[in-house]
């Protein structure tokens, strides 16, 4: 075995401490951050959607409480939510999910809020009123589909962030359970032997960065192409 | 771009000293055309024109013409993607090509302007007295106390109320038209010489335009400036210019002295604008069918070609009109200049002879389609003192007081006020999608419920609405057939293929072939828009459609034809319309009888023609004198209101129109509340006024006479 | 005023309620006896009837939740299952050391970020302001874990010239070695920094692009002007609460770079805090967090308010 071997022909970025070819665990801890970044940003566009456009239709005292509620959720900073859920619930790739589905949802239903109320005094939605169309008709059918700008910006965002937020869940220890790879573990570890072997620790490091650069390009460029302002991002 | 060939004997001056004879504005073969990543945009093709001191250019043309365009380049102020071609002679200097500094030197000092919506034209964290006193500061180096009672002075001449604090407010803390006084105020600081206005009063209400008119009309005589006025509307020119260019797809096509323009217009184009308007005030029974003009505009995305733009929508075009573009400018037989082949064979009748309209059939069938019983709408708010608990943090908004109406099946009721008036409140609430505070709505002598979704399917279809805006009033991600579609399926037990095939006859009854069924809202231009919604509100069959502004977005060459269209339904089906707008013009056309509303209570209601006859409520006099009139010769009117509909928390005293109205009383109208007189001519026409209606009657005719006898048209009208 | 005050007030306690319920329930329904884990696994029943006696935790859970706050009221935050110590007199160096290094960062690259972000919105498209856009999106991308291991790599280990950790001596602060604070600070500020910054550029731009802004420019006034007196004051208006919720994120970051570095704060304490499973340490670090939170954001709000003359005299 191996230990801390420099890059070679077989371990392309050497291995760790305990004869790991880094290379390949940087590779397979890919699979899973964005995995579960993108499932969990999924659950939060779900349930923030279904929330803030429902919510926002519906107006008046519903509209207020709930909305109260989401403040009150947002009032934890992320982290801090997402690490309280995951002491609650246990580390596990489903818990993870869910804890990314949970921070998101508020900061998601506050935006499709917003969108929904500025739709819903337009004509045509109005229109539709007047014919006797169902609120579940109006929502999905007339204004759904004209939140999709807001929504795959929001969503690209709310994606780097995910990822953000899991792999440093990953370091502070309450991601996924070792020895799955796990490019927040493998840094927090790492740094035990950034001396020795500087590679451990560099190259989750850079893989995370790049993910999260790729994914923020993703985001301008849909921001660019939808020419939506800047609007008010919520980290 | 084609090369210019004719040049005006001004322009072969030398142009470096600004000399005497030197326009103080030559704009000579201008065009600007804006590259953007979503495409060309030909704004301006060719534009030429001369404004001299003390003269009011009128620049006219419908949405997407250009005229706009045309202004904010005379400041120079024109996107890095724009390319300009010709050239823009400030006293004979380019501006260009002028440096920087000078041109800021320029700004604000000798060439000034003023926007349209005022609102967003100020900045609103900035008190409006140090908008005003920067101005003084940058280019006349005041400050302090001296910048503070310039500017109060400044204040004072625009008409401002208490010039000397107003200068402490926000803009949020003014009306619309005061914040466009403001606005007028920051432009006259420093004396310009060129002032800009770009459509002033658009967005205003009528009564707030005229005031603001009158203004203009003031300052003409006051500053030896030269004024560009752009507007697209008629009226406002022939009351402000003293010289008309008409601007048609970003080339002026016709420009002449104010009275020669109204009076022999040569190009087709202006000749058929100025039968698409529905005039105001005629002693003259029914109004002929308007004329439109068919089509839309030449876009602006298209390139320039070799032939007469207007071209496809001309009554007398020649295949000449298509091969070459007409001369660049041909002085006709009165000497003005206009941009066509033939420009002597314009006349009245160009746009054929004024249809007589069909006269409907007087409605015998007594009971009311719809009746409105006691309707009150208040916005309550439901933010509580403390939060959730305590009393209302403040008294609701009455935005409908005890308002009782009726309309017959098949005729049209007008309803007209200001903004805030509460004309909207009315019809939404009748439609449902508000719920009326209390009061009672009978629809074929059923009950409606107070919210659309709590009526009976029956009851829903019975009823439509068509909104003012029309680029909102289709779904944007759906296609037009599909609304069409839904509508239909709703309210009758149809197949999807039948229902399409229903929905392609209805595009054709307004005019639109079933090719527009796969087509996205967005590739349609607004007057198209406009009859797919209506189109969509005849899907259902209803009884009732209600009209809010559904004209007031479009374009006159285009706002015809959704008029005809509406004039048409109704004979054919026999539909009754509630039409509410806030032009004085479409509502006499259009209506049967007439709904005036003010501070969310009826002032007067009857039949149109005698509601638009004396006597009248002072409001609906104030209202009539205040619209423009497109007749260049029309003496306006004197009475003006200033200020705007109060918002309604606290229950009037008095008459609601008290603290506004010329014809105030005193203490009667501001305590006691008026009575609903009826007019003994028709028992249907009433008026809400403490003055009897025979005073009211003697007065408004004498005052009609005076004007008359000096402004009255050669020819009459 | 004073009554949007009392609003604000009111509509903090009843967040901190809401937060303190939330941390209460949260924390409660871990699994595992509290009791149990105090005195191992090979406890006696006994002996943990005695301890839960004594700790209250037979009580139903509303008398505990009461008791609980109670006794944050009178500032009693309970007591350390681990370490057996009041936590107000453990929390207190620490809350100090983690203040120390928020407001280094924050009063340090929040004013540099609003600059920079206001010059790069004016001079939109130059070569700076593509360097600046580049740099922070670059920076908005890396998590604080990530700048923080590099920064050291590069600092610490290789040039040698900064310590990798911060560990503070028993009985001083931070501040007597201030060469401890310069990496997490660093580290800190790089996202905070990046977005404030994008966030102010991007309103800036929309001022820029405003009819008031127009008008401005066509009364011939000085760009500088134009810029300071009517683009920054509008473009300031939402970039406070583009700031306001970053204080979140500040916070968030804390937790981490206290840990990447060994900081003696509160985020390191809170992290400790799960690992040792000492539920009333948990519990009194998620509140204070949270309430740190809430009260920044009433700050913000007042700033705002007071720079919004609508709602000022509304």
């Amino acid at each position: 075995m191996d230990r801390f071997s420099g890059p070679t022909g077989t371990y392309w970025l050497g291995t760790d401490e305990f004869g790991r070819d880094i290379f390949s665990r940087v590779l397979s801890g890919a699979t899973s951050i964005i995995l579960v970044s993108a499932a969990g940003t999924a659950l939060g566009i779900l349930l923030g959607t279904i929330v803030g456009l429902s919510s926002g239709y519906a107006g008046g005292k519903v509209d207020e409480i709930v909305m109260r509620v989401m403040d009150g959720l947002m009032s934890f900073p992320a982290l801090l939510l997402a690490l309280l859920v995951l002491t609650t619930l246990g580390s596990s790739h489903v818990n993870i999910i869910l804890t990314i589905g949970i921070v998101f949802m508020p900061r998601v239903a506050r935006v499709l809020r917003s969108a929904t109320l500025s739709i819903k005094t337009m004509e045509f939605v109005q229109s539709a009123r007047l014919r006797g169309e169902p609120a579940y008709y109006i929502i999905f059918r007339e204004i759904l589909p004209n939140t999709t700008p807001v929504l795959t910006v929001e969503a690209s965002v709310r994606l780097s962030y995910a990822v953000l937020l899991a792999s440093s869940l990953g370091f502070l220890g309450l991601g996924v359970q070792p020895p799955s790879p796990d490019w927040g573990l493998m840094i927090s570890e790492g740094r035990a032997h950034i001396a020795n072997a500087p590679l451990i620790v560099l190259a989750p490091s850079v893989a995370v960065a790049s993910l999260v650069i790729g994914v923020n390009l993703l985001a301008e460029g849909l921001r660019e192409a939808r020419e939506l302002p800047k609007g008010e991002r919520t980290p | 771009m084609s090369i210019a060939s004719f040049l005006s004997p001004a322009t072969q001056e030398s142009v470096a000293p600004p000399a005497e004879g030197v326009p103080l504005l030559e704009v000579r073969d201008l065009s600007v055309t804006f590259y953007t990543p979503r495409g060309t945009v030909r704004a301006v093709r060719h534009a030429s024109f001369t404004v001299r001191r003390g003269e009011v250019l009128g620049l006219v043309g419908e949405s997407g013409c250009g005229k706009s365009t045309v202004a904010f380049a005379t400041l120079a102020y024109l996107p890095g993607t724009a390319e300009v071609g010709g050239s823009i002679l400030f006293e004979g200097r380019d501006l260009m090509t002028m440096p920087a500094g000078e041109l800021r030197d320029l700004r604000g000092s000798r060439i000034a302007m003023v926007y349209q919506d005022p609102g967003s034209a100020l900045n609103p964290t900035m008190r409006v007295g140090e908008q005003v006193e920067e101005v003084l500061h940058t280019h006349l180096g005041l400050s302090g106390q001296a910048a503070e009672e310039r500017a109060a002075s400044l204040f004072e001449s625009v008409g401002l109320p208490n010039p000397a604090r107003v200068g402490r407010r926000f803009p949020h803390e003014l009306s619309g038209g005061q914040q466009q006084r403001v606005v007028i105020a920051m432009a006259l600081a420093c004396e310009p010489d060129l002032l800009l206005m770009d459509e002033p009063t658009t967005g205003l209400d009528v009564t707030t335009e005229a005031t603001i008119l009158d203004l203009v009309a003031e300052l003409k005589n006051r500053v030896n400036a030269g004024i560009v006025f752009v507007s697209h509307n008629l009226g406002v020119i022939a009351r402000v210019a003293d010289r008309v260019a008409v601007m048609y797809a970003g080339q002026v096509i016709e420009e002449a002295p104010v009275r020669e323009l109204f009076a022999n217009p040569s190009h087709p184009y202006t000749a058929g604008l100025l039968s698409c308007v529905p005039a105001p005030v005629n002693e003259t029974g029914l109004m002929p069918q308007l004329r439109n003009i068919p089509g839309s505009v030449y876009p602006a995305s298209e390139p320039n070609v070799d032939a007469c733009l207007f071209a496809d929508r001309c009554p007398m075009v020649q295949d000449i009109c298509r091969e070459s573009a007409p001369p660049e400018i041909v002085a006709n037989a009165e000497g003005h200049p206009v941009r066509c082949f033939f420009p002597e064979r314009v006349d009245s009748d160009t746009w054929g002879e004024p249809a007589p309209r069909p006269r409907k059939p007087r409605s015998t069938n007594e009971a009311p389609l719809l009746q409105v019983d006691g309707l009150h709408q208040y916005y309550g708010n439901d933010r509580k003192k403390y939060i959730f608990f305590g009393p209302p943090s403040r008294r609701p908004v009455r935005a409908n007081v005890d308002v009782d109406f009726a309309i017959q099946p098949g005729r049209t009721l007008g309803i007209v006020g200001e903004s805030g008036s509460g004309k909207s409140t009315a019809a939404r609430s009748i439609a449902g999608l508000e719920r009326r505070t209390s009061g009672e709505v009978l629809l074929d002598g059923e009950p409606l419920a107070a919210g659309v979704g709590d009526r009976p399917r029956g009851q829903q279809s019975k009823v439509r609405m068509v909104f003012q805006n029309p680029a909102a009033s289709l779904n944007p991600r759906l296609p037009i057939g599909s609304v069409l579609v839904r509508s239909i399926r709703k309210s009758r037990s149809v197949g999807k293929a039948e229902a399409r095939g229903i929905a392609v006859e209805l595009l054709e009854s307004v005019g639109l072939d079933g090719g527009y069924m796969d087509r996205r809202p967005r590739e349609l231009s607004g007057g198209q828009q406009q009859r797919v919604a209506l189109a969509a509100a005849f899907a259902a069959d209803p009884e009732l459609i209600i009209a809010d502004e559904a004209v007031s977005a479009l374009d006159v060459s285009v706002q015809a034809q959704v008029l005809n269209l509406i004039a048409e339904r109704q004979r054919r089906e026999g539909t009754a319309f509630m039409f509410i707008t806030h032009d004085l013009g479409v509502v006499r056309y259009i209506s049967d009888d007439i709904l005036v509303l003010y501070g969310g209570h009826v002032v007067e209601t009857g039949p149109a023609e005698a509601v638009l006859r004396p006597p009248w409520s002072p409001y609906t006099e104030a209202l009539l004198s205040a619209a423009p009139v497109p007749d260049p010769d029309a003496e306006p009117s004197r009475i003006r209101l200033e200020g705007a509909v109060p918002t309604l928390r606290q229950p009037f005293a008095g008459c609601p129109f008290a603290g506004r109205c010329p014809r105030n009383l005193g203490d009667l109208c501001d305590n006691t509340p008026p009575p609903m007189r009826v007019d003994p001519a028709d028992p249907r026409h009433q008026i809400l006024c403490h003055i009897p209606l025979e005073e009211l009657a003697a007065d408004q005719r004498a005052a009609m006479r005076g004007r008359s006898a000096v402004g009255e048209a050669p020819g009459g009208r | 005023m004073a009554r949007f005050l009392l609003l604000r007030l009111g509509l903090i306690v009843v967040t901190l309620l809401v937060i303190s319920f939330a941390v209460f329930g949260v924390t409660e329904v871990l699994p595992g006896d509290v009791a149990t884990q105090i005195l191992g696994q090979g406890a006696t029943p006994e002996n943990i009837a005695v301890v839960r006696e004594r700790l209250g935790l037979d009580d139903p859970w509303p008398v505990r939740y009461l008791s609980w706050v109670g006794g944050v009221v009178r500032g009693d935050l309970g007591e350390s299952l681990v370490q057996r110590l009041p936590i107000t007199e453990m929390v207190g160096s620490r809350l100090v050391n983690s203040l120390i290094l928020a407001s280094f960062t924050f009063f340090v690259a929040m004013p540099i970020a609003v600059a920079v972000g206001i010059w790069a919105g004016v001079h939109r498209n130059s070569l700076g302001d593509r360097l600046a856009s580049m740099f922070s999106l670059v920076a908005i991308s890396l998590p604080e874990f990530v700048t923080g291991v590099v920064l050291i790599i590069l600092f610490s280990t290789t040039l040698g010239w900064l310590p990798s950790s911060s560990l503070v001596e028993p009985g001083t602060n931070p501040l007597t070695r201030p060469q401890i604070l310069v990496l997490p600070a660093l580290t800190l500020t790089g996202v905070m920094f990046a977005y404030v910054m994008r966030m102010t550029r991007a309103n800036v731009i929309e001022v820029l692009e405003t009819n008031y802004v127009r008008s401005a420019i066509l009364k011939g006034l000085p760009m500088r002007r134009v810029i300071w007196r009517h683009v920054v004051p509008n473009a300031m208006l939402p970039t406070i609460s583009v700031i306001t919720l970053n204080i979140g994120w500040l916070l968030g970051g804390l937790i981490i770079v206290e840990n990447v570095f060994s900081y003696p704060g509160i985020g390191r304490m809170l992290l400790t805090s799960i690992q040792t499973r000492d539920m009333p340490l948990l519990q009194a670090l998620a509140l204070l967090i949270a309430a740190t939170y809430a009260v920044s954001n009433l700050f913000a709000d007042l700033a705002y308010t007071w720079l919004n003359p609508r709602i000022r005299f509304a």
